[in-house]
């Protein structure tokens, strides 16, 4: 009986047009609230979330005022299912619809996926330079190193969303905690006593002879990149090793010793490797004769995975991305100088969603407009 | 049969979202040794990414620019992302000297605080403000003068923690010199144990002679169409979109492409501006100078009172307190609107002579654009009304 009624809730029509409805003022008020918000803010709070809150001045409490783009996603999503599943049956008369609907549920999901699975990054090479790994454009992590080896370094990359939540990170691979006693997502650092600032008060690394820092509000313009910073403790059996000051501001690596081995310690911009690598051979940025406007730019690489001997010269250009084991190489961007090139990197497991949605709900309208002209038209010759 | 369905494909859907949140993983990784001699990619096992050797910030656009003559054993490093570039010295038994150079723009931090860090890397105790001169020996780096701190200490000392290589008798030493230059800190270390560093000390000290300093395309600061990081997005520590009052100069160019224009006094010599200026003028009289610097960067940069306050101190002025500032800014009209204009007399802490700073701090945009006339007091007093004009010509 409840399941009846939730079906024929979920089923409703008045639903569709509701959360259609809702889903135009989320849009509209989303697109507004990049001004104060910047996009990437204004992304997470009103698209990527199950609802949208206001807060009142001065206070702690959050209102849900408007249902998130998840939400609203998500009951779109149950209602299609449902009110196919209650009005349809699976009848070759109907396959055209089924396509159809199969189409848009794909469409729905897949974008689902790729906002949960989907990462980009960038990838900066100068003319000779290889690499392997890409960087996030935002996203920070801490990584710490164990470089005492000689042959190779361990790496624990703790992400910035971890650091966040301010609590004690164990990891099976550290002979230590890490206790992360501040982290302010963006910051501002100076090395003298100044008003608004707080001391770091560390004993160890960078900020032990004085440094003093501060939370700054998340940076909203679209580009400029919050700067974090925090105050960490690495935690041994026997009592601390040290609190560090961690920061964006700091570009080099702080290094300790404990347990008899050396660590070292940077809040760097999360890292994505990869079992190859790319090398830059040439970067052409062509114009149209006689003038500056580009006509063509374009990157010659060496691609080289040591594990399967794979060596061959790769070509990216603008609209000629590198699609390699999973991962989208676009050309992006370039040095001034036109000695570098920058590439985005996505990796979307599920890239493949649209275009078969696309198909799908193509082949359902073909599908569903022949078999009705198909019988006019044998109707018509019988006449 | 429908409604079953229905009412599965609900449950599993309304699951999907759940089941995807978060992804607080932190992850672990062997890298090989970067070597960049070999830039080609290590031979990492799959399961193992490899770390590829990290560009020379020196061949970075906009990056400050340098040359060096590399002495004889010295092999090149991975840079890092802070450093301009990393050597390799033999040193004894099979150790090594670790060298970098690292420039840091504002992150000063004054030569006091300075060396009592590398001290504290080394296991010493830190000094006064009035022991510093007695602890260093003149060097040449490049054109400049700087001072070479030569530092050994047992690093362990320092509670266990320890940035220094040691040797068998457990003492690690340090040649450090820091050198201001322009709005920049220059960092040259050369970092091992005791023996091993002795062994490099002239070769240290005489590659530190060849240094040639270099100015950098600051057009090419950063592409004017990169992609998400952003046009501020310069490596750290020279990216940051509102940095508080440092050591020196404001730090952080415009963004590629946004210079304004403006009108340069015929008496100006334009020179090639550091990685952090717009631009840069001189003007002399006799053998005195003065130096003319435009910059601009995001946010209002600490505010107005800790720009003037910064620039006080350049001149070694005590700083202000609000009602202070009040009565030292007067308004200037600009083109983009009234702007904050100073004119404070000091000295030169290098010369101790006497000096005087003009500066105007305009907002704008989202930005705050610094003019800034420095330098010997009489030539200061003689441009001033040229600057002022300069400041009132730019067109934004």
């Amino acid at each position: 009986m409840f399941l009846e009624r939730l079906i024929k809730f979920f089923a409703s029509l008045r639903l569709t047009v509701v959360c259609l409805g809702f889903g135009m003022l989320l849009i509209f008020t989303g697109t507004l609230a990049q001004v104060p918000l910047g996009l990437y803010q204004a992304q997470n709070e009103f698209f990527r979330s199950f609802f949208v809150y206001w807060q009142p001045t001065h206070s702690a409490w959050k209102i849900p005022v408007l249902p998130g783009g998840y939400l609203l996603g998500g009951v779109l999503l149950l209602n299609l299912v449902a009110a196919h599943s209650e009005r349809f049956s699976l009848s070759r008369k109907k396959a055209g619809i089924w396509m159809i609907h199969f189409g848009l549920i794909l469409l729905l999901l897949g974008q689902l996926l790729t906002d949960m699975l989907a990462h980009e990054s960038s990838l900066h090479l100068r003319v000779g330079e290889a690499r392997n790994y890409s960087e996030a454009d935002r996203a920070f992590e801490l990584a710490i190193t164990d470089v005492t080896d000689k042959d190779a370094d361990k790496v624990v990359a703790i992400p910035e969303r971890l650091l966040l939540k301010q609590g004690t990170v164990n990891n099976s691979q550290l002979p230590f905690a890490v206790r992360v006693d501040k982290f302010y997502a963006n910051s501002a650092v100076t090395n003298q006593a100044a008003a608004g600032y707080e001391a770091a008060g560390v004993n160890a690394g960078f900020g032990a002879t004085g440094i003093w820092l501060k939370s700054e509000p998340k940076e909203t313009d679209m580009d400029l990149r919050d700067l974090p910073s925090g105050i960490i403790d690495i935690v041994t059996p026997s009592g601390s090793a040290g609190s560090f000051m961690i920061s964006a501001y700091f570009g080099a690596a702080q290094q300790f010793t404990t347990g008899g081995r050396t660590y070292t310690m940077m809040l760097r911009m999360e890292r994505f490797y990869m079992p190859y690598s790319l090398r830059l051979l040439e970067f052409k940025h062509d114009v149209y004769k006689g003038t500056d406007v580009p006509k063509n730019f374009s990157s010659r690489l060496v691609l080289d995975r040591p594990q399967t001997g794979e060596h061959r010269d790769v070509l990216i250009y603008m609209n000629n991305p590198l699609r390699y084991d999973g991962v989208t190489f676009y050309q992006a961007s370039f040095d001034q100088d036109d000695g570098g090139t920058i590439l985005q990197v996505v990796h979307n497991p599920s890239w493949i969603t649209p275009y078969l949605a696309c198909f799908l709900v193509g082949a359902g309208l073909i599908t569903q407009f022949l078999s009705h002209l198909i019988p006019f038209l044998k109707r018509k010759r019988t006449l | 049969m429908n409604q079953r369905l229905a009412g599965c494909a609900c449950a599993a859907l309304l699951a999907l979202p759940l089941a995807g949140c978060g992804n607080d993983d932190v992850k672990v990784y062997k890298v090989a040794k970067a070597d960049d001699s070999t830039p080609a990619p290590n031979a990492a096992p799959a399961a193992a990414p490899g770390e590829m050797g990290v560009p020379p910030a020196a061949a970075q656009p906009g990056g400050p620019q340098l040359k060096w003559t590399l002495p004889d054993g010295w092999t090149s490093k991975p840079a890092g992302e802070m450093r301009l570039a990393s050597f390799s010295a033999p040193g004894k038994n099979g150790n090594t000297v670790d060298i970098s150079i690292v420039p840091l723009p504002g992150m000063a931090g004054g030569d006091l605080n300075n060396v009592n860090r590398w001290r504290g890397q080394v296991g010493l105790d830190p000094i006064s403000e009035d022991d510093l001169p007695k602890q260093g020996q003149p060097v040449t780096v490049g054109d400049s003068q700087a001072v070479l701190y030569d530092l050994t200490g047992t690093p362990a000392a320092t509670g266990g923690m320890s940035s220094i290589a040691t040797g068998a008798d457990g003492k690690g030493r340090i040649l450090a010199v820091g050198l201001h230059r322009e709005d920049m800190m220059w960092f040259f270390k050369a970092t091992g144990d005791d023996d091993s560093v002795g062994l490099q000390k002239d070769n240290f000290i005489s590659f530190l002679k060849s240094l040639q300093f270099a100015a950098p395309d600051a057009s090419a600061a950063l592409p004017a169409d990169h992609p998400p990081i952003g046009a501020d997005a310069a490596t750290p520590p020279m990216a940051g979109q509102s940095l508080p009052p440092m050591g020196g100069d404001a730090p952080a160019a415009a963004p590629a492409g946004s210079l304004p224009t403006w009108t340069v006094p015929t008496a100006w010599t334009s020179e090639a501006p550091s990685a952090m200026l717009l631009a840069r003028f001189t003007a002399t009289e006799n053998a005195a100078k003065a130096d003319i610097t435009v910059s601009s960067f995001p946010g209002d940069v600490g505010g107005l009172l800790a720009n003037v306050n910064r620039w006080r101190r350049q001149i070694s002025l005590p700083p202000l307190d609000d009602a202070g500032l009040a009565a030292a800014v007067t308004s200037l009209t600009t083109s983009a609107g009234p702007a904050s204009e100073v004119d404070i007399a000091g000295t030169d802490p290098k010369t101790g002579q006497p000096a005087q700073l003009v500066g105007v701090i305009l907002p704008l945009n989202g930005q705050t654009w610094f003019y800034k006339l420095l330098g010997d007091a009489t030539v200061v007093g003689h441009q001033k009304a040229d600057f002022l004009q300069f400041v009132q010509s730019v067109k934004y």
